[in-house]
């Protein structure tokens, strides 16, 4: 029985990574996704400035336009954009993908409670999902950000902005989970495994929970894009962490000198658009590849 | 149709109690505007220690400052002046570019969305489709810095921030001194929002012209014309409907960063300035006003959805 699970399991995945390979564009982002998590894993030993290092400065180099000792210029405090965007990378794609983890954790049990039980449970978690969703959320992130910062999460860093986003971003993979849901429990497989004496726990997180998978997986993928979007604008506000080099913070840092020093804007604004891009293709590739409707 | 009002009431009742809560998370909202301010006003803590009922337990306190929200008293800023007042005169200034750009990435996309699906796979929609991935996978306020480094400070076409000029007048007059200041905001808004309305008529358009309908109609000797647009965009169009009317209800918080970036005087702007000077007064009037006008524009959504959907009906 767990033997034959298994491959069935695997062919299921085969058959998707067959489509997902002849998807060019797919595959292309899959391609630059890879190359930010290794510039992420080897950053330290690539930058040449540790993260926040004003070194520049004290060689007289504040303020300097790109060269080849400084491939991306230097901000008018001293510090180096090269490595701060190499530092960036690591900080950016934690962000992204913790945010995206966590909302996925809370929508799927959010949305996979809503959708199998019925009664007041499944309304009361169905009105909080809406609710949720309708939230001006930009506004609130911004506004929990600034008072928890000076408040009561003063060490946390980065870890507060993911909390903030994933309270704030999990309404949309609880709605998709809860449609997943009320679809398959028709189905004669969780019929069976119910006249087989499962329990509801066990058949909505070991028998539904793996069969809506696909969907959710494409989600947050594209998740982590928007969730690194949102991340890059709450930093460029100056609402993020200033002691963490992130993309943002370097934007938020090179706008008072745009007219002088377009380098500072120029640079982390190009690697987010390409780590962004890289998500988004390669969604766009896993919801090709995984989704069922234009399967032949 | 009353299922959708009654809903509007705990959407309200959530966005009034948590932006209650984070101004209370200091004890009372008098604290917190204490510590982003060194120099307050005296005369003004005192009058928002009598707007926020200090003297009473904290439950209560949320029932008087809801009243008062209920009759539009939204309380004084840290400057002294009103709240709501100054609420409408940005609300103004978001709108007019929000509208703007949202008719101008409706009117381009719709007919780009179109064309990239009936040629899909051509040079024409490669094309099409990678400026679209692209716009959707840029930060708004990055183009904008961008186009401002270009035509504000290069080329020294466009003027690079604010709503109207204050000492002089771009191209010699106040009309199109306004033009001047819209585009460059205008077209980075209208970029993004072109992006999603392609992206999106695309697809919906590729899986209507699929349809056994379309082939139907084409049998029975339509024009392509006629096919295309009375046929597959009336069904392919209701879909987007949704996702516009979502995206305008979002866009009334007016796109904090773009709007810092241009120093645009609208909602989103006002509320991040408000929000890192800790105004509470302000950033809670905002939050408010802002949830009052999507909870609005989604319903106006909903109700253009079943006019342009017979099957849908609005419970």
């Amino acid at each position: 029985m767990n033997a034959m699970s298994n491959r069935r399991g695997a062919n299921q995945w085969a058959v998707a990574w067959r489509r997902f390979r002849r998807n060019k564009s797919g595959i292309i982002g899959g391609v630059i996704v890879l190359f930010f998590i290794t510039i992420a894993i080897v950053g330290p030993y690539l930058a040449p400035y540790p993260p926040r290092s004003y070194a520049p400065l004290y060689q007289g180099d504040a303020g300097q336009p790109p060269s080849l000792k400084h491939p991306f210029g230097v901000e008018e405090s001293g510090i180096d954009v090269f490595s701060e965007v190499i530092d960036g990378t690591r900080n950016d794609l934690y962000v992204g993908l913790a945010a995206s983890l966590l909302t996925t954790l809370i929508g799927i049990a959010i949305g996979a409670f809503a959708g199998y039980f019925e009664g007041i449970v499944s309304e009361v978690l169905l009105g909080l999902t809406q609710i949720f969703f309708v939230f001006p959320a930009l506004l609130l992130i911004l506004l929990f950000a600034r008072v928890f910062s000076i408040l009561v999460f003063k060490g946390l860093g980065l870890t507060l902005i993911v909390l903030i986003l994933s309270f704030f971003g999990w309404s949309g993979i609880s709605f998709i989970v809860r449609g997943e849901t009320l679809r398959v429990k028709q189905m004669e497989f969780v019929q069976a495994a119910r006249s087989l004496g499962a329990g509801s726990m066990r058949i909505l997180f070991r028998h539904i929970v793996p069969n809506i998978l696909s969907p959710v997986i494409v989600i947050a993928t594209l998740g982590i894009a928007g969730f690194i979007l949102t991340e890059v604008a709450v930093s460029f506000l100056g609402f993020g962490d200033a002691n963490t080099p992130t993309w943002g913070l370097l934007l938020n840092e090179g706008f008072p000198y745009i007219r002088t020093e377009w380098w500072v804007s120029l640079f982390p604004g190009l690697a987010v658009v390409l780590c962004v891009l890289g998500f988004n293709l390669m969604g766009d590739g896993l919801s090709d590849a995984l989704n069922p409707r234009l399967r032949e | 149709m009353i299922r959708r009002l009654l809903f509007m009431i705990p959407v309200f009742l959530g966005v009034a109690i948590l932006t209650f809560l984070i101004g209370n998370a200091a004890g009372n909202p008098i604290n917190l505007i204490r510590l982003g301010l060194r120099n307050p006003n005296p005369a003004v803590l005192d009058a928002l220690r009598r707007y926020y009922h200090l003297d009473v337990p904290v439950y209560e306190r949320f029932v008087f400052w809801l009243w008062d929200l209920m009759h539009g008293n939204l309380g004084v800023s840290i400057s002294g002046r009103p709240v709501a007042s100054q609420i409408w005169s940005w609300a103004w200034t978001t709108m007019e570019l929000q509208i703007i750009s949202l008719f101008l990435a409706i009117g381009i996309g719709i007919p780009i969305g179109i064309y990239s699906a009936k040629n899909q796979y051509s040079k024409a929609d490669y094309v099409i489709t990678s400026v679209a991935v692209f716009g959707f996978s840029m930060p708004t306020f990055w183009l904008g810095i961008i186009l401002i480094i270009i035509f504000s400070y290069d080329l020294g076409w466009l003027p690079s921030s604010g709503a109207a000029g204050i000492s002089f007048a771009w191209w010699g007059n106040p009309v199109l001194d306004q033009i001047a200041h819209l585009i460059l905001p205008v077209a980075v808004l209208t970029y993004v929002g072109l992006a999603t309305i392609v992206r999106l008529v695309r697809a919906n358009m590729l899986d209507v012209l699929r349809q056994d309908y379309i082939l139907a109609a084409r049998a029975s000797g339509l024009s392509d014309r006629r096919v295309t647009y009375r046929y597959a965009l009336r069904n392919a169009i209701s879909p987007i409907v949704t996702i516009i009317g979502l995206g305008f209800g979002a866009s009334l918080a007016g796109a904090p960063a773009t709007e810092t970036t241009f120093s645009w005087p609208g909602l989103g702007y006002a509320f991040t300035q408000a929000a890192s000077n800790l105004d509470i007064p302000l950033v809670q009037g905002i939050t408010i006003v802002i949830t009052i006008m999507v909870l609005i524009a989604n319903l106006v959504t909903d109700i253009v959805y079943a006019t342009l959907d017979p099957r849908v009906r609005i419970d």
